[in-house]
Parts: C-alpha cells; sequence; structure tokens
C-alpha cells in the first residue's frame, strides 16, 4: 500500500566511494516522516558526539519531506543537515525551488553523505543510476558554468542541480548550497560541510511523479488546483506574489524595530530607499517561483547603472535587503542587490555574511580593529564600497575575510575586549533581520532553537496579537491565544511552543513557511488533508504537531549529547539594552521575565530547566524512549563529573 | 494627505494601490479615514502619522499628512 515515498535512502561513502540504496518500511516512516526528523534520526543515531563537523567522518544529510514535490503550492522544501562547522550543534537548513521534488521523482526520500573524496567530485542521479563523477574541472568555477557545464556533460537541460560556490570550497563556516541558481539552504554552514566532503554538486534527473507514491492521490490534486485560484484571492498569498518579503522594511521601520546598524537602532533614517517601492522601479524585472508554486514570491532582478548586478541569481529578500541594507547603515538598494549577487555566486548565507560584517563595522568604529586589520578598509557603517569588498574577502579567505568566514562569534573570540559584545549570535549562528524587542516570541525561539539564532521557528507574535486578525483566524485550529506582541510570560510560553511545534512538522513534512495558515493561504485543515491523502493514516492535529515535536527533540538530544546545555540558550546581552532611536526608543526585554518564560517553556516541552533534557515520559509519549537510553548515560556522567553540579543545586534548591 | 498602505492592505481597495493621495478639507479621525475606504481595522496593526506611531483609535490626519498603515506581518 502506497503510502508517500517509495522508502528508499541513497548511501554515499566517499572514502570508500560506495553506492548502497536501504529500505525502510512504514512503522518507521511514521515516526520520521522525512525533512528535519529524518535527517534528525539519522544524525542521532550514526554520528559518534564530538565529531570535528569538517571531518570526513562527518554526515551531510539531504532529506525530502512527505509532501515535497506534491503537486500543491509550497510543498517544495528539502532539509540539508549536518553538525554544523559555525555552531558545532545540529544544523540544518532548508530550501525550496526544484531539486528536492526532482529527487523524490528518482525515488529517493533522502541522501547520506560521508567520507572525503580523494579528489573533487559530483554526484549524478538519474532514477536508479547513480556515479560519482570528476569535478576537478568544476572547483573554483561559478554556479552558473557549473550549471552549464554539468548539463551539458550529461546531455540533459532538465538536470536539476545542486552545488556549492568557492565560499563551500573555501569551508566559510556558514557557506550555503544553491539550487537552480537561484534556492538557497543557507544556514549553518551546510556547504562548508558539502566542500569538506570535495564535493561540488549533486545532480538530480528523477522520471516518476509524486502522486504514483500517495495512499490517494485525488484530495491531493483537487487541492493543488484549489490552491492555485486562491492565490490572488487571499491577502496573504497575494501579498508575497505582488509585493513579497521585500515589503517588511516598511513595516517594521514604521514600527520601530527595523534592525538597525547591528541591532542598536529600530528606524532606519535611509529606508526609504530599500523599501518595496523602490526594489520595484530599481530592481524587479520578473517575479520567480518554485516547483509547482502558484505563489510565486520569488524575485528576478537586474542592474545595469551604479552597480552591475547579474540576472542569473535571483533577487534578494527581505532578510538580505536589511541586512545589506540598514543593517550595515547602507541606504543603496543597488549595492544591496550586488552583496546578494555576490552571496548568491560565492554561496554565502546572506544572512551570516551581513551580520559579520556589521559587527565588523562596528569592531571597526570602537577601534578595536583598525585599517591595518581590515587591509586599508575604511569599515565603517554607511560604506557600501568597504561592505562589498568584504563580501569578496571571506569568500575568498584573504585578509580580514579569513577571520570573518570564522563568523562573529569565533572572529570576536580571536579580536577579544568588549568585540564579544558586538557579535549579534546565538550557539555562534547570527540572528536574522527580526527584533526580538518588538516581537518577543522570536527571541525564545532564537535562545531555544537547536540551530541557533533562526527567524522560523515559531509564528511570529505580531500575527497573533488581534483575534479578529486573518492571521489569528488562521492560527485557531491550533488552540492559541491572542496576546500582545511584547508580552512575555507563561501564556506566551505556551503559544511558542504550540506553534514551534506547528512549523517544525512544516520543516518534516517540506512545506513552505509561506504556504501553510497562519502565514499564509493554506488552511490548517487542508494540511491535515494533503497528510492524510498522501498516507493513508487516520491522524489528527495533534498527531501533526507530534511529529513537529518529536523533531525538535531529535535535535535537542542531538546537541545535549554534543555538550549543549541552558546556558547555549540565551540572547545576546544587546537585546536587553534599550533600543536607541525611533517610536520604541528606550524598548527592552527584561532579562528576568525572558527567563522566566524560558523556565515555562521547558516546563511545558518537559524539558529539564538546567540540563534541557528531555525527560523519558516526554520521550515516551514522543515514541522515541530509545532516545533516552543515549541520553541517561551522559547525563549521569556529566553529573558526577560536576559539571552539573549547578544545576542539581539549584533543583535542590 | 499621503496614504501608504503596507503589505496586503492595497489588496481590499479597487486597483489594490500601495499609495493613495487623498485631499481632506479638515481633519477627520484616522478611524473614519479606514472606514470610508473599507479596510478591516483588525488587519491594521501599524499606524503612523508623519513618521510618528499613533493609535487607530484616537489619531487625527490632516491634508498634507503622510500617513502610513501596516497588517501584521510575519516572517520571512
Amino acid at each position: 500500500m502506497a503510502y508517500g515515498t517509495k522508502g528508499r535512502i541513497l548511501r554515499i561513502d566517499l572514502t570508500q566511494e560506495s553506492i548502497t540504496i536501504e529500505s525502510f518500511d512504514e512503522k518507521f516512516y511514521r515516526l520520521y516522516p522525512g525533512g528535519k526528523a529524518l535527517a534528525g534520526y539519522l544524525l542521532l543515531r550514526e554520528l559518534p558526539p564530538g565529531t570535528d563537523a569538517l571531518a570526513p567522518e562527518n554526515l551531510l544529510v539531504f532529506a525530502n519531506g512527505l509532501l515535497t514535490g506534491a503537486p500543491i503550492s509550497a510543498s517544495t522544501r528539502f532539509t540539508v543537515a549536518a553538525r554544523s562547522p559555525l555552531t558545532g550543534a545540529y544544523g540544518e537548513s532548508e530550501a525550496g525551488g526544484f531539486w528536492g521534488p526532482e529527487l523524490k521523482m528518482a525515488g529517493y526520500e533522502a541522501i547520506v553523505v560521508r567520507g572525503r573524496a580523494k579528489q573533487p567530485v559530483y554526484i549524478s542521479i538519474h532514477d536508479d543510476k547513480v556515479e560519482l563523477r570528476d569535478a576537478r574541472e568544476l572547483w573554483g568555477r561559478e554556479p552558473e558554468e557549473v550549471q552549464d557545464s554539468i548539463r551539458h556533460e550529461l546531455g540533459d537541460k532538465r538536470v536539476r542541480i545542486l552545488q556549492i560556490g568557492i565560499g563551500g570550497e573555501n569551508l566559510v563556516r556558514y557557506a550555503a548550497l544553491t539550487n537552480e541558481l537561484r534556492h538557497f539552504n543557507g544556514r549553518c554552514g551546510m556547504g562548508a560541510v558539502m566542500g569538506s566532503k570535495n564535493l561540488k554538486a549533486i545532480a538530480v534527473r528523477g522520471t516518476g511523479r509524486y502522486l504514483d507514491s500517495a495512499h490517494d492521490a485525488q484530495p491531493i490534486a483537487d487541492l493543488g488546483r484549489t490552491l492555485g485560484k486562491r492565490v490572488k484571492e487571499h491577502p496573504q498569498s497575494w501579498d508575497l506574489q505582488v509585493k513579497g518579503t521585500p515589503a517588511l522594511v516598511g513595516a517594521f521601520n514604521a514600527a520601530g524595530f527595523l534592525p538597525t546598524r547591528n541591532f542598536r537602532q529600530g528606524v532606519f533614517e535611509g529606508a526609504d530607499n530599500l523599501k518595496w517601492e523602490s526594489y520595484e522601479t530599481e530592481l524587479l524585472t520578473a517575479r520567480g517561483t518554485c516547483y509547482a508554486c502558484a505563489v510565486r514570491c520569488k524575485r528576478e532582478v537586474r542592474v545595469d547603472d551604479r552597480y552591475q548586478v547579474s540576472d542569473a541569481y535571483g533577487g534578494p529578500e527581505y532578510e538580505t535587503v536589511e541586512g545589506f541594507g540598514g543593517y550595515c547603515g547602507v541606504d543603496d538598494l543597488q549595492a544591496v542587490a550586488k552583496a546578494n549577487e555576490l552571496c548568491n555566486r560565492y554561496t554565502l548565507d546572506t544572512i551570516s555574511t551581513s551580520v559579520t560584517i556589521a559587527f565588523a563595522m562596528e569592531c571597526f568604529e570602537h577601534g578595536l580593529i583598525g585599517l591595518k586589520e581590515t587591509g586599508g578598509l575604511d569599515l565603517r557603517f554607511g560604506n557600501a564600497a568597504a561592505m562589498l569588498a568584504a563580501v569578496e574577502l571571506i569568500a575568498r579567505r584573504e585578509g580580514i575575510g579569513n577571520l570573518l568566514a570564522e563568523g562573529s562569534k569565533r572572529a570576536a573570540q580571536a579580536i577579544g575586549g568588549d568585540a564579544h559584545l558586538f557579535a549579534m549570535q546565538v550557539k555562534g549562528q547570527e540572528l536574522p533581520m527580526h527584533d526580538p524587542r518588538g516581537k518577543v516570541g522570536v527571541g525564545l525561539g532564537y535562545a531555544i532553537g537547536e540551530h541557533g539564532a533562526d527567524h522560523l521557528y515559531s509564528i511570529h507574535d505580531t500575527l497573533l496579537a488581534n483575534p479578529d486578525s486573518i492571521g489569528f483566524k488562521g492560527a485557531s485550529p491550533l488552540g492559541v491565544e491572542a496576546l500582545p506582541a511584547q508580552q512575555l510570560g507563561s501564556a506566551k510560553a505556551r503559544n511558542y511552543a504550540i506553534l514551534e511545534n506547528w512549523c517544525s512538522f512544516g520543516q518534516v513534512v517540506g512545506l513552505c513557511y509561506f504556504g501553510p495558515a497562519p502565514r499564509s493561504f493554506t488552511q490548517i485543515e487542508e494540511v491535515l488533508t494533503a497528510v492524510r491523502a498522501a498516507t493513508g493514516w487516520d491522524l489528527s492535529l495533534e498527531d501533526l504537531l507530534q511529529i513537529g515535536e518529536r523533531a525538535t527533540n531529535l535535535a535537542r538530544a542531538f546537541n545535549i549529547l554534543n555538550g549543549f546545555s541552558r546556558k547555549e540558550d540565551s540572547l545576546p546581552e544587546r537585546l536587553f539594552q534599550p533600543l536607541e532611536n525611533g517610536p520604541m526608543a528606550g524598548t527592552l526585554i527584561s532579562k528576568p521575565e525572558f527567563e522566566r518564560t524560558m523556565d515555562e517553556l521547558y516546563r511545558l516541552k518537559g524539558w529539564d530547566p538546567q540540563t534541557t533534557v528531555p525527560t523519558r515520559a516526554r520521550l515516551r509519549a514522543l515514541d522515541i524512549e530509545w532516545v533516552a537510553e543515549l541520553l541517561e548515560p551522559v547525563v549521569a556522567q556529566r553529573a558526577t563529573q560536576g559539571t552539573c553540579a549547578s544545576a542539581a543545586g539549584a533543583r535542590a534548591a | 494627505m499621503e496614504l501608504h498602505l503596507g503589505s496586503y492592505l492595497s489588496w481590499y481597495l479597487p486597483d489594490q494601490p500601495s499609495s493613495l493621495a487623498i485631499h481632506l478639507d479638515s481633519p477627520i479621525a484616522l478611524r473614519e479615514l479606514v472606514e470610508r475606504l473599507k479596510l478591516p481595522p483588525a488587519e491594521i496593526a501599524i499606524a503612523a502619522v508623519n513618521g510618528i506611531l499613533v493609535s487607530l483609535q484616537d489619531a487625527q490626519v490632516s491634508d498634507g499628512d503622510r500617513v502610513e498603515l501596516h497588517p501584521p506581518n510575519g516572517g520571512g
């Protein structure tokens, strides 16, 4: 009986040059139905704690979700996961585009890569034909050229290619992967892991159909048509298509929490030049999309003016517009587009790159680094030319770029003094362009999230503030409460926990953040319909949330085994300090209140508030009691060694 | 006055404009302007007049003002 997958994992050992296929059964897939859950399971089971992230022994997992490739809008995402070279924690990053669906059509749910090739290679997959091919001639070349070369070599223009650029080759700790030149697994340095394995690309061609593996194809096909018609009739999806994520610049600037100059300020005086209206006139040439998605939220750009920006690598999203814009004090949208093009060309995560450069700018302005260290770059906020030069240096690991390629946390340690105060990171990963002082639940996610600061762990508080709004109504089947965006406390912790499970579920099954309610137009009941049709399983909404929660617990367990505890679940001190300007000047997060809310969040999750270890009872409820068998000896050993002494003392008190 | 409609607020108006020029003979309540335009108040999370955040319930707007309205925005 079909249940939404071919049940196959492709295993490739680059050291041994071996290729094998492994099968899993329906019982396994019920617990780990793809994406974050499948990747988390494999990493927890197979990667010894303490493995160097850039060593051949690290596992690099490419995992589709249950719905990846379904002919429904926003069902395109796949996960890339490994131990992160940026954080040392569980690392993962999702991307849309076309590669994940193509892998599904080729009949694989995941690829697990280990080892290191003797010389650069790429993997070619055409249904059951899988081979390692020589990539020596491709190493050092740019993604557009690499894509053309591989398609020419394989004699197939329709092959989908996931690859790294020189950022990954040079082991920049926040290097990304790109598929179809425009879609990125940006976060956690998965591109550096791929580079460390001498793996340049994975080219995939599949001739199957998603619906062939579905239990009942008709409801999925019907939902695909319904959503296709609804895109322009629903305000949120209309907005994503017409204005896209760059529309957030104006909203956040008006509200006073637009991350500006390394999170010092909430209003950027040059924001008018970065807004959606400017984007449309200065950059935009067309709208793009991912596989079978009618939302069409992607941006195509080209500039032939103050800067030359290629049309090959897609346009900047909000994170990038603001990251290289107000966050670096730059008000020239064309310079921002150029920075985006460079990052995409070199496969660098635009969030970590821009935030690390802003960190360096603040260090420069405080005299912690000078012209000698920057090689003559006047790295002040607002200097667009210096910002672009820094991107180039990072990608090549030249000069100051070699230090900044390590990420802001390591760079701060090397610079010393007060530099650590300017590194806006959690667990070593740089913060996205959302200020928790304006929406505190985002801060809970930054702190507690397993792979470091990320804005997609949960739903942002602003969508849930008004019980009559579209956003809140979309979320209401989940049983959340309408709460002010800046309010902490136990009710906020409860909202966060529920919505984290919902978002985590999306990352398991391959849904884009811009598909389901409350962020967008696919209603929660419709998601349930799609999952039931794909699998034939009689699942409830509670079951979907449990799938999400289970995946989070796997990642948490991975981190505990690698030495993480409560102290790493923290925010940069700056967020507990007042914003310097704008309508929210003086606003800060109360640290005691934040910590109390975190305490409540651990309680809701069934985790020890000091060690963050999930209780056996909670793991049993999630059907993963085997994880307790891994954790308990380690926790007991640490307690014996005294590393848990303070935690034990706190509990006794 | 100049009215800017952020994100999906444009969707509620005919032709879905992102900005409008509106002539006002005399100051009116912002709430009344929103009602005239048939914008749903529940979808207005941020209101600013001349760069100053205001309450939708209390604010007055006049000809020559620059008014910005934005809906609740999520991540991404």
